[in-house]
């Protein structure tokens, strides 16, 4: 084995490699609040949460090279953690019953509302009438495949193509499942809002 | 109701949305209880990261 000394551009080459990791893991870091507030949703619990976080976080801090800057770093993060959780094997899962549809999406405003004595009260106060607590147990009640997407545009704000990237499924599939898990988390509240 | 509430609309269809809801109370009301909901949702499932889990994801660098 030769022991060359590094020539001068193999040494600018290295140390500009290690100033954009260091930049990397800085942005990674500082987008953590974001991810896991995500996360939380997609895992069942605060432990697997925050097991996925580090498992996606050491994996990401391995990979950096595949990053390409300029791109969706929360977005690219989120891929690697769905598909941890997906490799998981998380899902044993029931298909929900199919919402009645006779009531459509009034249902859970109708149920809301028969619970007030004013008529005609305004949307903010209908809603008040939810507990957050009933709000978090309606959401870990939509199964995974459709809370995925729901969690991922709706609490993620993540637009229907980028959650379509990063769960590797087309957006017509993202819109289907979106409606439909919307359609079941707002049974799940009507459910909860009598209580 | 749901391409407009995500704003997927072209802006033509977008325009015609509006539109209607503006003539429409049943739908206006409709389109401001969902808007609220979702807020609502997002609000109440919202948690944060503890600093205990920052800092060993912080940990994770690669060490140099």
């Amino acid at each position: 084995m030769s022991e060359s000394v590094p020539t001068a551009a193999e040494t600018r080459r290295l140390a500009e490699e290690a100033r954009d990791r260091v930049r990397f893991e800085e942005e990674a870091l500082d987008l953590s609040d974001q991810v896991y507030r995500v996360a939380r949703r997609l895992a069942n619990s605060r432990e697997e949460a925050e097991d996925l976080m580090q498992d996606t976080y050491a994996r990401a801090f391995r990979s950096w090279q595949q990053y390409q800057p300029g791109t969706n770093l929360r977005a690219w993060l989120l891929r690697i953690l769905t598909n941890l959780n997906i490799d998981r094997g998380r899902r044993v899962q029931r298909t929900p019953e199919q919402t009645p549809l006779e009531e459509g999406d009034y249902y859970l405003y109708n149920r809301l509302e028969s619970t007030m004595s004013d008529e005609n009260p305004d949307e903010d106060r209908v809603i008040e009438r939810l507990s957050q607590n009933a709000v978090v147990e309606a959401l870990a009640e939509v199964p995974h495949d459709f809370r995925d997407v729901l969690v991922l545009v709706d609490i993620g704000e993540f637009s229907y193509a980028e959650a379509a990237q990063i769960l590797d499924i087309p957006v017509g599939t993202v819109m289907s499942r979106l409606h439909r898990g919307r359609r079941i988390l707002k049974q799940q509240l009507a459910e909860r809002a009598a209580a | 109701m749901q391409p407009y509430l995500d704003r997927v609309l072209s802006d033509e269809q977008m325009r015609e949305a509006q539109e209607h809801l503006e003539g429409c109370p049943p739908c206006e009301k409709r389109y401001r209880f969902e808007v609220t909901l979702r807020r609502y949702v997002r609000v109440a499932v919202e948690e944060h990261i503890s600093p205990e889990l920052q800092e060993k994801l912080a940990g994770l660098r690669s060490a140099d």
